[in-house]
């Protein structure tokens, strides 16, 4: 078997992750052995500042949160398109540079759309 | 097959030197962060346990895990537990791939510095800093706490903004290098390091950086003034020190990432390569802890205008000069 090579590297990475969820979990239980337990009715209320919880957390909140996720989306697929690019930058020098432009110039016309239509101005809610 | 035991043996041997390291760094880290604060404030720090506070660490961790870690009625159980561990692995991750010398030689074998020299490290790189996205949205969710919620989203919309501008900025360095591997893009830096050739790209990579690790001026999701601890308010006990361990690896993760693509590596006169980038790592650190010590919190609309008006189409226009210049 090799000591080199794409299996080995990611073999590392599988052992890495579980060194880390070792390290992780050894000061769980052994935090879950030594604590003391309280008890009490309000012990497990989520925090209000000191007020009786009202409902659940899980409602609705602003919309424009949302929004950045979706252009968020749109934008990080074209972008990755971008780093396969930049290795292989170089071997037909004009061409690359001029499609590198046109697809840049394609690209940020989703920031001037979004930028237009004011998704980066924090809207107050009336 | 010996060959290849060795190898693990070896492997192993480095997963313990780095992760011990990044711990007790980490640890420590709370210390430096602590009493270099206390002093650009004119304050003493932590001075009561042991000399200078340095035992300081070590109450802190004793204390977490003696604390009672509660489970907030109506949370999502699994998801709540899942949350601190997927920000401290995500953070811990990273190392794999940050070289810390290079490739030694011993009894004729072969050692690389370097836990794992992915051939898509960048990449690795971003797929964890994504992923951590998912512990903070999570966590904030999972608690079914109205502050945690917000603090969430928050982090989530802020994250994923920032992130763009990380991965763009490093476009130019992947053309300059012509790899992804981390390696190879230290091996790049021989005779000058990209800083020198990439400030933008550097300035860029800096401020989505400090946005990606949550601080000030961009600690908005768990801005304490507003909503008591943000994403993690519902976390207590070593839960909470798992979610603090994350952001304090999380800063030494980038201060190592800003060393390997800009400032060479582990590469330096006199010393030794891993003192180096330990160097390195803690200058760029230092310098996080003085901006938390010198700038406020950016407001929430700020804080986009800067990641989506200033900093996206600035990396886009870097990439493209960079292109006509390295072809020129």
């Amino acid at each position: 078997m090799p000591t080199q090579g794409l299996l080995f590297d990611f073999l590392a990475v599988a052992l890495y992750l579980l060194v880390g969820v070792v390290f992780a979990v050894v000061p769980l239980i052994l935090s879950s052995l030594i604590v003391k337990r309280s008890m009490g009715a309000k012990r497990e209320e989520t925090y209000e500042s000191g007020m009786q919880t009202i409902g659940s957390a899980w409602i609705q909140f602003t919309v424009a949160y949302y929004i950045y996720a979706l252009i968020f989306l749109a934008f990080d697929v074209d972008v990755l398109y971008l780093f396969p690019v930049a290795l292989v930058y170089g071997s037909y020098p004009m061409r690359d540079l001029v499609e590198v432009l046109i697809f840049v110039g394609i690209l940020s016309l989703a920031i001037v759309y979004a930028w237009c239509k004011g998704v980066f101005e924090w809207q107050h809610q009336k | 097959m010996i060959m290849w035991f060795a190898g693990l043996i070896l492997l192993i041997v480095k997963l313990a030197v780095v992760l011990g390291f990044l711990l007790f760094l980490a640890a420590y880290l709370v210390w430096v962060e602590r009493k270099f604060l206390a002093r650009l404030q004119i304050r003493y720090g932590p001075n009561r346990a042991g000399r200078y506070g340095l035992l300081q660490p070590i109450a802190d961790t004793v204390k977490m895990l003696t604390k009672e870690d509660t489970i907030p009625d109506g949370a999502d159980k699994g998801l709540f537990c899942l949350a601190p561990a997927v920000v401290a692995m995500t953070a811990m991750l990273m190392f794999a791939v940050v070289p810390f010398g290079p490739e030694l030689s011993v009894f004729g074998r072969k050692v690389p510095l370097v836990i794992t020299d992915l051939n898509i490290g960048l990449l690795f790189v971003f797929a964890l800093s994504s992923l951590g996205v998912y512990g903070v949205a999570l966590g904030g969710w999972a608690s079914n706490s109205k502050y945690s919620l917000l603090g969430g989203i928050r982090g989530a919309a802020q994250m994923i903004s920032y992130e763009l501008a990380l991965g763009l900025s490093l476009v130019p360095i992947v053309m300059l290098a012509r790899s992804f591997s981390v390696v190879d893009i230290v091996q790049a830096q021989e005779r000058y390091p990209f800083i020198l050739v990439q400030p933008v790209a550097f300035v860029i990579f800096m401020i989505s950086a400090m946005a990606e690790s949550k601080r000030i001026p961009f600690d908005l999701p768990e801005a304490e003034n507003e909503l008591v601890a943000g994403f993690h308010t519902e976390y207590s006990g070593i839960r909470f020190g798992l979610f603090f361990l994350g952001e304090y690896v999380h800063m030494q993760v980038l201060g190592a990432l800003v060393a390997v693509l800009f400032l060479g590596g582990w590469r330096g006169p006199f010393l030794p390569p891993p003192v180096w980038l330990f160097i390195k790592i803690i200058l760029v650190v230092l310098f996080m802890i003085w901006t938390r010590g010198t700038l406020p919190r950016l407001r929430y609309d700020q804080l986009m205008t800067l990641g989506w008006k200033m900093l996206i189409p600035l990396a886009l226009l870097n990439i493209v000069v960079t292109g006509a210049v390295v072809l020129f």
